[in-house]
């Protein structure tokens, strides 16, 4: 075997500088990523749908090896290999080699080299753009933070900072609507800032160029709110503000706790009693675990623990649940890239749903619900899907 | 090749412009495995759905003279489908994967190519919970037809032996293009109920077994399912010294009591846990050895305890240190789950996925000559400075046995160090009596050279010829 070409990986992140070369030694492709272990059912949406061995996380491993030995030139030839992929993480819970927990960041520097050596797929890149011109990947004027703070009667500074992120700010508003509807019925001490998207879709298409601005801005915001809880009500933006910011360089003092909604609430109905409203109706749901929620953060029980709290809700679970859970398809930029594809893995998904027996599959993530629901149009389905925030919005009185 | 665009096109009509790839990094996938083989580029990767595909693109390789080269999933740790002279891969294993029938009373799967382990497992205990195959040392998703017609060893081996032996029947499309069903199932009409022997007809199933696919390329297969008894269990004996190892893989084989009998080096259990390069150390047992035993109920099981134990009793009056028998449940329990992945087959065998590179010098065995074979490959482990991790194991009653130096290497960094520690291993081995098994295209060749009578390369090479009149059908191996 060849000798590494360092020099194709020196103006990367610092991660992937150590990332990239150490997928150089890793994986015998003993084949055990392609599906959920012990159970043998698929997993892998990417593999699934493209079939051949570049398409499954040991054959991405594979080409970082073929590139940094040589052995593959760097070509848009690549870019269906390296980015149809919605990173879900299935393949890092099968595989039981060392690397495991390694695959995903694997997969974002490769996309990231490819990037710098030639450039982004063009559907990705327009992410850059956006979020270059209006701070979010939606192409949206930027928000008007002191409208919110007005609408809900919201400090400057306070204890805890609801990061609202932008697809519950510009797409799916009723998320952020009932998150703030809620925190404010609770009467949290609670706040927002003049937020910037945190980051995660450039990470997570190799695009990482800018991604020290967004992060540096938000932290700054997060700072004078004198805030030492974060909030999220968006699993993407719980992952990168948990996880990515550390791996970029900026850490959170360890005052600032960060946590995902339902976490928040899960906790805090621990110590307070739900307050009943009389005439709710019992609700059958089905629970879907976002990938950036349970696999690559683990939480998996708080959002079913709350679930549980609220009267009237009876939670049937799907078949593939928890770390197992087929992926809404929406993720690693596979919504913009390949749009048909997510909708098509959605739809997947909303099927197994739909067996459960339910009405109602329930996320908690704004992206899966955007996915999942537009796959329920697409479908004619009677399925509804909804955010856990607002379920909860609407029973709380 | 000068033609590539055309016979591109012709692919793309045979199985469809989405399962055809010519793309660098598509190809690179399958040029090379875990081990030391050398690495070479195919032309093209097929991905194959069924028999009429396969019968068009023989067609095509003997018009453009091209290779065929089989692939399922590439675990076979022998470099087989690497496609040494370029080619055409045809990838069964991701739309060629169905159980096409199983047949609960005569206890059979009829098996498309691509169906794995893992998922032969789920399926028999949805659908037919009171049969099992077998399971090798080997993941789950690694081919069963591949496994079965390169007589590979598994979890039942001791009683029953290798996999190959367990070969009902098989389609096979021949250079002709031809479809040609073998054993019991050769009737004009294709029918799922008579796919039930081998014998007694002339026994063309040796045309194909072993062969790693230069004669035909096999698209159906029906193994022997066997009776999931209803206890399932495992002891562990603890031996000190080659002696007691080799008395108890000898001895317990002969038994017809147990299903099965692997020992590896006490080394081999310290990396299920958690040691990346264990030692051993002098007050510890050399060999853990592994025995799943079946039953019909535990008066039956307490019956075949009883006789085993009083087999060790009689060991322990030949040799130094009294062997240790005990419940492997028990073990386990004290010792972490990590060992159990040894057990609980089929499953990822964790030692065995932790570094990049990965080969043996895997070998049938005379079972009288494993003294040699463990002393002289010890040795060698200790030269070049590598945990042992020797796999042993008693084949059909002990009529033969399985001798496997197992070698974990960085593919990247050690793989000229780890083929000269193979090579060493492979001709210490030959000196005792080994024949290896998936045999790599350098052994092939060695043997060719030192060791096999030339009127049985004569004869190889006469029937290769017969079969394969164009040599499309993966080419190089056994140097032909």
């Amino acid at each position: 075997m060849g000798i590494i070409k360092k020099e194709l990986i020196k103006n990367l992140s610092n991660a992937s500088k150590i990332a990239l070369p150490s997928s150089i030694d890793r994986c015998i492709r003993c084949n055990t990523c392609k599906y959920a272990k012990d159970q043998y059912y698929k997993s892998c949406p990417s593999g699934e749908k493209f079939l051949f061995e570049s398409f499954w996380a040991s054959g991405r491993i594979k080409i970082a090896r073929g590139i940094l030995n040589g052995d593959i030139p760097i070509t848009e030839e690549l870019y269906d290999a390296v980015f149809a992929c919605p990173t879900c993480g299935a393949c890092e819970i099968s595989c039981q080699a060392p690397h495991n927990d390694t695959i995903v960041t694997i997969i974002e520097s490769l996309r990231e080299l490819i990037v710098d050596s030639i450039r982004a797929p063009e559907r990705q890149s327009k992410m850059f753009e956006r979020i270059e011109s209006h701070h979010n990947p939606y192409n949206e004027p930027h928000f008007d933070v002191d409208e919110i703070k007005k609408k809900y009667v919201l400090p400057d500074k306070a204890e805890i900072v609801y990061f609202i992120g932008c697809t519950s700010n510009y797409r799916q508003q009723t998320i952020r609507d009932a998150t703030l509807s809620v925190l404010k019925k609770l009467e949290v001490d609670y706040t927002v800032i003049n937020e910037h998207c945190c980051g995660s879709p450039l990470i997570r298409t190799g695009q990482v160029k800018n991604v020290f601005n967004l992060m540096q801005h938000n932290m700054d915001e997060i700072r004078r709110s004198g805030a030492k809880l974060i909030l999220t009500s968006c699993a993407g933006c719980y992952r990168t503000l948990s996880k990515d910011f550390p791996k970029f360089g900026y850490e959170f003092s360890s005052e600032i706790k960060i946590l995902h909604i339902s976490q928040y609430l899960n906790e805090y109905f621990e110590k307070n009693p739900f307050p009943l409203r009389q005439k709710d109706t019992n609700l059958l749901i089905t629970y879907h675990d976002p990938c950036h929620l349970g696999r690559h953060m683990g939480v998996y029980e708080a959002p079913r623990q709350l679930i549980t709290k609220i009267p009237h809700l009876s939670l049937i679970e799907m078949e593939r649940n928890r770390d197992l859970a087929w992926c809404c398809g929406s993720g690693g930029g596979v919504k913009i890239g390949y749009p048909e594809w997510a909708l098509e893995v959605a739809t997947s998904r909303l099927e197994e749903a739909e067996n459960t027996g339910t009405e109602i599959v329930v996320s908690t993530c704004p992206f899966c619900k955007t996915n999942l629901k537009d796959a329920a149009i697409a479908q004619k389905s009677t399925m509804e899907v909804m955010d856990l925030v607002e379920i909860l919005d609407k029973y709380l009185p | 090749m000068e033609n590539k665009d055309a016979i591109k096109k012709q692919l793309i009509k045979i199985f469809g412009v989405d399962f055809v790839s010519d793309k660098q990094h598509d190809l690179y996938m399958y040029s090379y495995d875990a081990t030391e083989c050398k690495a070479f580029l195919p032309d093209f990767i097929c991905l194959v759905e069924n028999t009429d595909q396969v019968v068009k693109v023989i067609e095509l390789a003997n018009n453009e003279k091209i290779s065929l080269v089989p692939y399922i999933t590439g675990n076979n740790i022998g470099g087989l489908t690497i496609p040494v002279k370029g080619g055409i891969i045809l990838d069964f294993g991701k739309k060629m994967n169905k159980i096409i029938h199983v047949d609960e009373t005569q206890m059979y799967a009829i098996l498309e190519p691509g169906v794995t382990f893992g998922q032969l497992d789920v399926y028999l205990r949805k659908y037919h919970p009171n049969l099992r195959y077998c399971y090798p040392f080997a993941p789950p998703f690694s081919g069963v037809v591949g496994n079965a017609i390169l007589s590979g060893m598994n979890n039942l081996s001791t009683a029953h032996g290798s996999m190959g032996d367990w070969i009902n029947g098989l389609e096979v499309v021949l250079h002709d293009g031809s479809v040609v069903k073998i054993g019991s199932c050769f009737t004009k009409d294709f029918r799922k109920d008579n796919w039930y022997s081998r014998y007694p007809m002339p026994d063309l199933m040796g045309l194909f077994v072993n062969w790693q696919g230069m004669t035909g390329i096999v698209t159906k297969c029906a193994v022997q399912l066997w009776l999931r008894k209803k206890i399932n269990t495992f002891i562990i004996a603890m031996t000190y010294g080659i002696n007691a190892t080799v008395e108890i893989i000898r001895e317990f084989g002969r038994t017809e009591l147990i299903d099965d009998l692997s020992a590896v080096s006490v080394e081999v259990a310290k990396m299920s846990l958690d040691f990346p390069m264990p030692r051993k150390w002098d007050f510890e047992p050399d060999y853990a050895i592994l025995i799943p035993i079946s039953a019909h109920s535990q008066k039956h099981l307490q019956v075949k305890l009883e006789l085993l134990q009083d087999v060790v009793k009689l060991i322990n009056k030949r040799v130094e240190r009294n062997v240790i028998l005990t419940d492997f449940n028990y073990l386990s329990a004290i010792l972490g789950e990590g060992v159990r992945c040894f057990a609980d087959l089929p499953n990822v065998v964790i030692p065995l996925v932790e570094y990049s590179g990965l080969t043996w010098v895997g070998c049938y065995a005379p079972i009288t000559n494993l003294e040699k074979l463990m002393e002289g490959g010890k040795k060698i482990f200790e030269k070049y400075e590598v945990p042992a991790f020797i796999y042993m194991k008693s084949m059909k009653g002990s009529h033969y046995a399985i001798w496997r130096p197992i070698i974990r290497y960085k593919k990247h960094e050690e793989e000229a160090k780890t083929h000269d520690m193979c090579k060493e291993l492979l001709e210490m081995g030959l000196k005792h009596g080994i024949v290896p098994y998936k045999t790599p295209i350098w052994m092939a060749e060695y043997m060719k050279e030192y060791i096999i009578d030339p009127n049985w390369v004569r004869f190889l090479g006469d029937v290769k010829s017969f079969m394969d009149p164009n040599n499309i059908f993966n080419p190089g191996r056994w140097g032909l």
